[in-house]
């Protein structure tokens, strides 16, 4: 066959497939921002580093919170926002780093919807294991490099993510995949066969976990400090409120934490407490720290009928209990009887 | 702007558009066309340090007239060849080693100079290297005068100036003049689109999904972590990997992007972890260099006509010197005299062998081939330990946990990453390259003495329908996976 041929046929290819991958992802983020559970896909584990982004600005949320996987799984935009008239979204991504955790608050702090913040604080505890960012993350994305400055041709960066990346491909066929198994009554919450986020721990499960976290241990190391530090000195003069938060590991995670590393969880503890006073004293920007990580009504509750109502796992905590959490964090006046789960650290009381 | 970017599949398109053009209506103005892209290339990354790449290319240009002309009336140089090496070196020393050797000063002798912090000009290891080449040329004889359109663009010519191949004059100038008739054009953008796509799948589906494992690794390392034996294994075969299919990635793409201008860039990487020796890997690996190091320096410090322990020493200065242009780093210094050290040792055995008339029996050949290339990809990548580490400290743990003195588990030796590391075996030492399926329609030129391309009859490239939908999908797949901008690792030199 002539040459001239085979760039046509490889560039129609090219064309084609291009134009079809690009029409059903557009046409299947459309659906996924409309359906009445569409925003549960921010629990699903998948492609969420190359999504999020892009879903965030889709949403614009006045609240937001950022953390790993226990975040993504233990805080459902759908059960959050009716139960405090709020728009929310899950910027929780597997095995969150410390950088990553620093540029999604700084992401959020830039757009102005969002008021409040919430981090989980285990982001800054990587054990060692400190790559700069996960698979699928990318800065072009986010709304601000790290030095503060607006993204250049960041809206190009979104929409090439949005339409044209195998990330928001498989995120949306998985995403696809999941909703067209909920009938137009169900919610996540009613399919946790499908939606991982909502599974009960069971005794098995629990022992596994044990098993497979035996080393585990909750640290700063001053790695993960300086991230820290540095996303703390990012928001210092913008107009949000930050929430940092210790995240309720189950008690057998707890305890495991204090044998491996007694020192370690007590001194991560009291830095953070430190420099949010610190931030509290210097910056306009107000924060607040709340230590779920301890004995309390959620982490030492036992199994009911052979399964965890508060747990997936040993550290993966249901989304009913991200609504008590957020409760707490958000209004702890009218916390009722969850206000024992924890107040704020750095406010002096 | 990287070859595995949006920008720069936008910026080809203009390119070959504008050149095709330029080919068929203004066939004069095709030189200058390509001067002004590769420079907006360039300048895409830094406009001020064009600035210096013009510089450099107007003030070598004029030294190897001057040097040209006197060659050619048969007058004295008058020391002109020095003084562009000075300069050269001097300018390359200046950017890229002035910090290292002042910081090294002052830990060494308490010196407290002020360190330098230079913004290193990206390709400045590859422009420089490539316009000493001209220059020693020019001196010896080998060089005609050019004109300066196409000494410029044979210094900043885009496919090749961000990292290689190490281009001759004699090599590209040439080509520049060439005219192709409209078939030898599609054949050109057929074979450049595969090679591209080639190189774009290695890149964004194989290198990069090994990246953060490797990092990972070598991170936590650095931060004082002692490995453990899977941690160090798996980092360190994966970095292996991930350098291999890296380097070989963007080697395709820069043969590629030149193949649809019609010219064709030196062969840069064929497959060298099948290489039996550590010979036999540096004509594999990085051929471009190599050859640089052994035509201008190598040969240059008098190679093997002085006995035998100069050529030693020859080729452990070559290595070092070679080692240490990778980088402002005393662990690419390292990293260089670790393979000097194995191609003295290998030229020791050789020459043991010979005398000896040590040879396996042909029934055993097969076997004592795989023993080879097994031991010489053991010697590789335990170097790599050493030029990936970013300290001799972080080598050490690295290296520590491969023998068991860690006890980190930062990354579980799970039956994936097992699988993986079988896929990845069988392509690097089982599946042709790309070369060898494209290398009956010439896909770069091959040195002189090396024409190591072997036939294949597997998997071999057509400019057919079948084989231009399967490489369009691939192409797809790879675009695709464009979502994070993650450079090529010979960028940083």
């Amino acid at each position: 066959m002539a040459r001239a041929s085979y760039s046509t046929w490889f560039l129609g290819t090219v064309a084609c497939v291009l134009a079809a991958f690009a029409l059903f992802n557009f046409w299947a983020d459309d659906f996924v921002l409309r359906h009445h559970a569409g925003a549960s896909l921010q629990t699903v584990s998948g492609f969420e580093r190359v999504l999020k982004p892009a879903w965030f600005a889709s949403i614009s949320p006045a609240v937001v919170i950022v953390g790993s996987s226990r975040v993504r799984n233990g805080f459902d935009p759908v059960l959050l926002d009716p139960a405090f008239d709020i728009r929310s979204f899950n910027y929780g991504v597997s095995s969150i780093s410390a950088y990553e955790t620093r540029r999604f608050v700084q992401d959020a702090a830039a757009r102005p919807s969002v008021k409040v913040i919430l981090v989980a604080l285990d982001a800054f505890s990587s054990e060692g294991a400190v790559a700069r960012t996960g698979q699928g993350f990318d800065e072009m994305r986010l709304a601000v490099t790290a030095d503060g400055a607006p993204t250049r041709n960041r809206r190009f960066w979104l929409s090439a993510t949005r339409y044209l990346s195998g990330g928001a491909l498989g995120m949306h066929a998985l995403g696809l995949w999941l909703l067209a198994h909920l009938s137009p009554s169900q919610n996540a919450a009613d399919r946790p066969d499908l939606f991982e986020a909502y599974g009960r721990m069971t005794p098995a499960i629990f022992a596994a976990d044990m098993r497979h976290r035996r080393s585990r241990v909750m640290q700063l190391s001053a790695h993960d400090h300086a991230q820290l530090r540095a996303m703390l000195a990012a928001i210092c003069r913008r107009p949000v409120r930050l929430i940092l938060f210790f995240p309720p590991d189950n008690a057998a995670m707890i305890a495991r934490y204090e044998a491996n590393d007694s020192n370690g969880l007590h001194a991560f503890k009291t830095m953070v407490v430190a420099d949010a006073i610190r931030h509290n004293f210097t910056c306009a920007s107000k924060l607040a720290v709340f230590d779920f990580l301890r004995p309390s009504a959620i982490t030492t509750a036992p199994f009911v009928a052979g399964a965890s109502d508060n747990y997936s796992d040993l550290v993966h905590f249901r989304p009913a209990v991200g609504v008590r959490l957020l409760r707490v964090m958000l209004d702890r006046a009218h916390a009722g009887s969850d206000a024992a789960l924890g107040h704020d650290l750095a406010s002096g009381d | 702007m990287p070859f595995n970017s949006y920008p720069y599949l936008a910026f080809l398109v203009v390119v070959v558009v504008g050149f095709c053009l330029c080919e068929r209506r203004w066939p004069a103005a095709r030189r200058g066309f390509l001067v002004l892209m590769s420079y907006a290339f360039y300048a895409w990354w830094r406009a001020d340090f064009l600035v210096l790449l013009i510089g450099s290319t107007l003030i070598n240009y004029a030294l190897g007239a001057a040097i040209t002309e006197r060659v050619m009336r048969g007058r004295a140089l008058h020391g002109l060849v020095p003084l562009g090496l000075a300069f050269n070196l001097g300018l390359i020393g200046l950017f890229k080693y002035a910090g290292l050797f002042v910081r090294t000063g002052d830990d060494l002798f308490g010196l407290h100079y002020p360190i330098p912090h230079l913004f290193l000009p990206l390709a400045i290891s590859f422009f420089t290297f490539e316009q000493i080449s001209y220059l020693i040329d020019a001196g010896r004889g080998r060089a005609p005068r050019y004109s300066f359109i196409d000494y410029a663009l044979f210094v900043s010519y885009f496919p090749h100036l961000i990292a290689g191949p190490i281009v001759r004059h004699n090599d590209l100038i040439p080509q520049f003049r060439n005219s192709r008739t409209p078939a030898q054009t599609s054949e050109d953008t057929a074979l450049g689109l595969t090679l591209f796509t080639i190189g774009l799948a290695k890149k964004t589906l194989i290198a990069d999904n090994l990246a953060p494992y490797a990092d990972t690794i070598f991170a936590a390392a650095q931060q004082g972590t002692h490995l453990g034996a899977g941690d160090a294994w798996l980092g360190t075969l994966f970095f292996g990997f991930q350098i291999y299919f890296d380097f070989s990635a963007y080697t395709d793409m820069a043969l590629g992007s030149s193949c649809l201008l019609g010219m064709r860039l030196p062969l840069n990487f064929n497959s060298p972890y099948k290489a039996a020796s550590v010979i036999e890997f540096w004509r594999r690996w990085h051929i471009s260099l190599s050859l640089f190091l052994r035509d201008y320096l190598y040969f240059s410090l008098g190679g093997n006509r002085h006995g035998t322990v100069r050529r030693y020493i020859n080729l452990m200065l070559t290595m070092l010197l070679g080692g240490l242009w990778h980088g402002a780093s005393w662990t690419f210094m390292l990293w260089g005299g670790l393979h000097g050290l194995y191609l003295v040792l290998n030229h020791l055995f050789r020459d043991m062998a010979r005398t000896l008339h040590l040879a396996p029996p042909p029934a055993w050949r097969a076997c004592a081939r795989a023993s080879a290339v097994l031991l010489t990809f053991a010697a590789v990548t335990l170097a790599w330990v050493v030029f990936r580490a970013a300290d001799l400290g972080t080598a050490g743990r690295v290296l520590a946990g491969l023998i068991g003195l860690g006890r980190s588990q930062l990354v579980s030796v799970s039956p994936l990453a097992i699988a993986a590391l079988a896929a990845l075996f069988t392509i690097v030492w089982l599946a042709p390259n790309s070369m060898q399926i494209t290398w009956r329609f010439r896909p770069a030129l091959a040195p002189e003495q090396y024409s190591p391309v072997a036939d294949t009859n597997w998997l071999v490239w057509r400019p057919d329908a079948r084989n231009a939908i399967v490489y369009g999908v691939l192409c797809i797949v790879a675009v695709l996976a464009l979502s994070s901008l993650s450079p090529f690792i010979y960028f940083q030199f």
